[in-house]
């Protein structure tokens, strides 16, 4: 392996770690969040794949293409509700979604 | 005789429930027609059983408490002292029950008055009859709740309310140790019964039958208004006038009387206990004789002498004198019934006037109140040859007979007081009926039952003597013969015929010069002058008007500190310590609970945040699992 695993297991700490500042710090937007939200899964999918890579197995692998289906499930289904949030309050503030109060 | 006790008590709890229940949804008639009727009934049944009378005798109706060994059954006990108070009694308080359908006639509260009445009448006559203690605590009891009752009869006053609390709360007193007594009695002795406590005086020790009598005169001291709880007497009379003549005068107060008298034979083996009634009585004949002499208020005047007159059947009763003590009761209960019934009938004519400054000239305006009263008056003042004269004598006659320097100077008080006594009796008279009419409004007109029910109590007190002439005079007295046989009332030593001639010159003397006293001072050219004197007061006048500020003196000594203590523990110990605590505690734990109560928002934001925390959490964990 070119790349030694500890490299890339701190490029996707700071990728993780990126992804959940900005999930913090956009809230006032529901379509930064999920793009930060997608950031912080794709520093996970780094860590299967660089593990897989590493121990030369290929479970790894296959979560990452699980993740990747998933991904791509829940942010077609995000959207639609953001459009439907959107549509109903016209805004996507999520400070103003605060209804399911427990 | 089993019929006649039954019927004796029963008639006014049946009369009492009847006005109770009913009376109000009957005509006013017919419910004063039961009152009057009952007591009647039970009069003649007592008159009936007075016929009849062979001996003492015991009669049991019933079961009432029984446990273990406790046995308190309904049994009543008729003997010649409970015999003879149970005729004055019905008769009395009969007399009185006429009276107040006169008296009661504009009040619209006539069924509540009635129904009190009787069963004041039916406890009372319980206390007399019963055999056992707890049976005599019972209506014991129930003349002090009727008492209560009737004296804050105008309740929606406030004054009058305070009155009927002062009274009960005062008595009350007396009955806790009344109580005790009975419960310690019960425990020496297995047994609550009257008769057989009796003979129990030989059998247990001095210092204990000397405690029982001092608690016993302590109840006696609280139902019949003797120093030191004398207090609520004169405050007894905001209740209508037929109640205090019948509870404040004639019956009630007596009961601690008959019940020194009562047990008698067990406590009187204590040369303490007797000398402690005695001091008590003769103490309280005195104080309340000086008080007198300074009232302004006719009935005040009145309840201060019932005070003294009973101070003094005490003081017979702390002597051994029984006898003379009953007598006296006896003689007392007619003419002082007498004397505050016309005191009702000289208020009702003066339109609720009760101050005796603003009376005056009454003597031809209303007749036929001022010759009873002044029937009445000769015999509280123990003039010569009136029942009250005879029946102070017996008692002064015990002292004498028992001699020592204690009694001497119990006998020196009391004659003092009898010339204090008739002093006042006639500084009334002559105030209230003599002299010009102090008054604007003339006299109202006074129903005629009123005034009737005066005339056959004069009469009794007038002859009361008859009940029980002097010794000296040849045979024996008719009181004496009849209360001889009763343990306790025998075998006093009499004193020498020559004494007591002596000691009657010397009262007769007394009282004479008490009412010229009264003469020289209220009557004539000096009247104006004296009368203008007295309004304007004097300290000495006034130290004697407030009762010796003995109300006063418990403000400072009782009420006043257990006011503060009750405040202290109402305001700093239950509302800032108890309170306060809880509060603080309840107060912490909203707050506790509060700070969570941020998280759940329900914004998104709160939830990232927690996510991004807990993160850190399990990051932190890593690291230093990892570095350790």
């Amino acid at each position: 392996m070119i790349v030694p695993l500890e490299h890339i297991l701190i490029l996707a700490g700071l990728l993780f770690f990126l992804g959940m500042g900005g999930l913090l710090a956009w809230r006032a937007n529901l379509i930064m969040m999920l793009v930060c939200i997608e950031v912080m899964l794709n520093a996970v999918m780094l860590v299967f794949v660089a593990g897989s890579a590493r121990w030369g197995t290929a479970d790894g692998q296959l979560f990452a293409i699980f993740i990747m289906a998933l991904t791509s499930a829940e942010v077609s289904l995000a959207l639609a509700m953001v459009v439907y949030l959107h549509r109903r309050r016209k805004t996507v503030d999520t400070d103003l979604f605060s209804e399911m109060k427990g | 005789m089993h019929l006649y006790l039954a019927l004796i008590l029963l008639l006014p709890l049946l009369g009492g429930l009847y006005n109770a229940l009913l009376g109000r949804l009957l005509p006013r008639r017919v419910g004063e027609a039961v009152a009057c009727g009952v007591i009647w009934g039970a009069f003649c049944c007592a008159v009936l059983a007075c016929v009849g009378f062979t001996g003492p005798v015991r009669v049991e109706f019933g079961s009432w408490l029984a446990a273990f060994t406790f046995q308190a059954p309904i049994a009543l006990y008729l003997d010649q002292l409970s015999l003879s108070l149970t005729l004055m009694i019905t008769f009395v308080c009969g007399l009185i029950h006429l009276y107040s359908v006169g008296y009661m006639q504009d009040d619209p509260a006539w069924a509540r008055y009635f129904a009190l009445l009787n069963l004041f009448v039916f406890a009372m006559l319980t206390l007399v009859l019963a055999e056992n203690l707890p049976l005599l605590y019972l209506g014991w009891e129930g003349v002090g709740f009727c008492s209560y009752a009737l004296i804050g009869f105008w309740y929606t006053e406030e004054k009058n309310a305070t009155a009927g609390r002062k009274a009960f709360i005062t008595t009350r007193i007396g009955d806790t140790a009344f109580g005790i007594a009975i419960v310690w009695m019960y425990q020496l002795s297995g047994s609550v019964s009257i008769t057989h406590l009796n003979t129990m005086g030989a059998l247990v020790p001095a210092a204990i039958v000397t405690t029982i009598g001092l608690l016993l005169l302590a109840g006696a001291a609280g139902k019949s208004a003797q120093l030191p709880l004398s207090v609520w007497l004169p405050d007894a009379m905001a209740g209508p006038t037929p109640v205090s003549a019948q509870i404040h005068a004639a019956t009630m107060v007596t009961a601690g009387v008959y019940l020194l008298a009562r047990m008698f034979p067990l406590i009187g083996s204590s040369d303490t206990v007797r000398a402690a009634i005695a001091l008590t009585g003769g103490i309280t004949a005195f104080y309340a004789a000086t008080c007198a002499c300074c009232q302004r208020d006719l009935k005040r005047i009145l309840a201060y002498s019932t005070i003294s007159q009973i101070g003094y059947m005490v003081l017979g009763v702390g002597a051994g004198a029984l006898t003379g003590a009953t007598f006296h009761l006896l003689t007392h209960a007619f003419f002082k019934a007498l004397l505050f019934l016309g005191a009702g009938c000289v208020i009702t004519a003066l339109h609720h006037q009760q101050d005796i400054f603003r009376m005056g000239g009454l003597r031809t305006k209303l007749a036929a109140v001022y010759w009873p009263f002044l029937a009445g008056a000769l015999c509280l003042a123990g003039f010569p040859l009136t029942g009250g004269f005879f029946s102070k004598d017996a008692i002064l006659g015990g002292v004498v007979a028992q001699g020592g320097p204690l009694y001497g100077g119990l006998l020196l008080l009391g004659l003092f007081t009898a010339l204090l006594t008739s002093f006042y009796t006639f500084r009334m008279v002559f105030v209230v009926f003599h002299g010009e009419q102090g008054h604007s409004l003339p006299p109202g007109p006074l129903p005629l039952i009123m005034t009737l029910t005066l005339v056959p109590l004069a009469l009794l007190g007038l002859c009361g003597g008859l009940l029980n002439l002097p010794a000296y005079l040849g045979y024996q007295g008719l009181l004496d013969g009849f209360l001889g046989s009763i343990p306790g009332f025998g075998g006093v030593e009499q004193p020498p015929h020559a004494d007591e001639i002596a000691l009657q010159i010397v009262a007769a003397t007394l009282s004479l010069t008490g009412l010229g006293l009264a003469w020289s001072r209220y009557t004539g050219s000096r009247r104006a002058e004296t009368l203008a004197r007295e309004e304007a007061g004097q300290p000495g006048a006034r130290f004697l008007l407030n009762g010796w500020y003995l109300d006063s003196l418990y403000w400072v000594l009782v009420i006043n500190p257990f006011n503060h203590l009750a405040r202290f523990l109402w305001k700093r110990w239950d509302e800032a310590g108890i309170d306060g605590t809880l509060d603080g505690l309840a107060r912490l734990t909203a707050r506790l609970g509060g700070l969570p109560a941020a998280w759940s928002s329900g914004r998104v934001a709160t939830s990232l945040f927690g996510l991004a925390a807990g993160v850190c959490v399990v990051l932190v964990y890593l690291v230093w699992v990892t570095l350790s």
